[in-house]
């Protein structure tokens, strides 16, 4: 790493314990995803996985004194709450007519 | 090794990523679908604390509103809407080659990351934007060195990250509300009760 850059520690806190966090947090993230069954859990395992991210983009916008990444985390925030409504919305529809919200019973794609 | 006692944000750092990691090991382990809800609430103020702690205050405000209040209130709902009997983990648990596949998988995934992490290269030739020399956060409304006239800043967190929304991103900004409301009518026409059918069947 740049030390002249890069400034290796925010408000007393090293960098890359920040960063290891979220390595850690979207992993446990991605872990959800491939073992739950309910569609609900998965979409917030997707929102810890995007938490995750947001944290890595805060980090690095004060690390490398840039404030846009700040800004990006308001972008993906908006988008997640978009996501959040058509997703769950999805849910809903899809629970009306199969009467389960549990991934591996939907087949309506399969042929 | 940084003393942990000596730096009360370390401290609250490592209190509030403990908080952090418990509560998302919970909301994926947890059989029951409310209480993992619940525990990814923990787990966004967990998250907004880290925020705080660092000085990023927009953003961790952003996450108590947004995330632990709007977001979750809806998948709340939503998981009352649903008929609800404990799932416990996918049928993939019960077979123990692919258990450990997926297991492998996912620290896998974690050690790349981690190893990432360790040996990423940022980009060497940044100025500071949004930040003055000293480090604190300044945004300047005017050009500098104009006749005269002493340049305007934006100072603290949310006055930087307003002006650097509306300023540098006003165009993405209006087209995240176009999506947001193209979001909110696909949402109305998703939940109607007669999808796709004129006479109404109540099919999806």
């Amino acid at each position: 790493m740049n030390p002249g850059v890069l400034k290796p520690m925010i408000a007393g806190i090293p960098v890359e314990y920040l960063l290891i966090l979220a390595c850690i947090v979207f992993s446990i993230g991605v872990a959800g995803v491939l073992f739950r069954r309910s569609a609900v859990v998965i979409f917030m395992c997707i929102e810890l996985m995007l938490n995750s991210v947001n944290l890595v983009f805060v980090v690095f916008s004060k690390s490398l004194q840039q404030v846009q990444g700040e800004v990006a985390v308001f972008f993906v925030m908006a988008i997640a709450a978009a996501e959040a409504a058509i997703g769950l919305a999805l849910v809903v529809a899809i629970h009306r007519k199969k009467k389960t919200s549990f991934v591996d019973e939907m087949n309506l794609m399969k042929w | 090794m940084v003393g942990v006692f000596d730096n009360p944000q370390l401290l609250l750092f490592f209190i509030f990523g403990g908080v952090l990691i418990a509560g998302a090991l919970g909301v994926v382990f947890h059989p029951n679908p409310i209480s993992s809800a619940i525990l990814l609430v923990l787990t966004f103020f967990a998250l907004a604390g880290i925020y705080a702690v660092i000085g990023s205050i927009f953003v961790a405000t952003m996450q108590v509103l947004v995330y632990a209040g709007a977001i979750m209130v809806l998948v709340v709902f939503v998981l009352m809407l649903l008929s609800l009997h404990e799932e416990g983990i996918t049928k993939l648990w019960n077979h123990p080659f692919k258990k450990v596949l997926v297991l492998v998988v996912v620290v896998l995934l974690g050690v790349v990351l981690v190893n990432a992490v360790r040996e990423g290269i940022p980009n060497t030739d940044l100025s500071p934007k949004g930040y003055s020399s000293s480090g604190t956060y300044e945004y300047p409304l005017t050009q500098a060195g104009e006749e005269g006239k002493k340049p305007v800043f934006a100072e603290g967190n949310t006055a930087v990250v307003g002006t650097s929304m509306f300023l540098d991103y006003l165009l993405p900004f209006e087209i995240v509300s176009i999506l947001l409301l193209a979001a909110v009518l696909g949402a109305v026409i998703l939940g109607k009760k007669n999808l796709g059918k004129k006479s109404g069947e109540g099919d999806v």
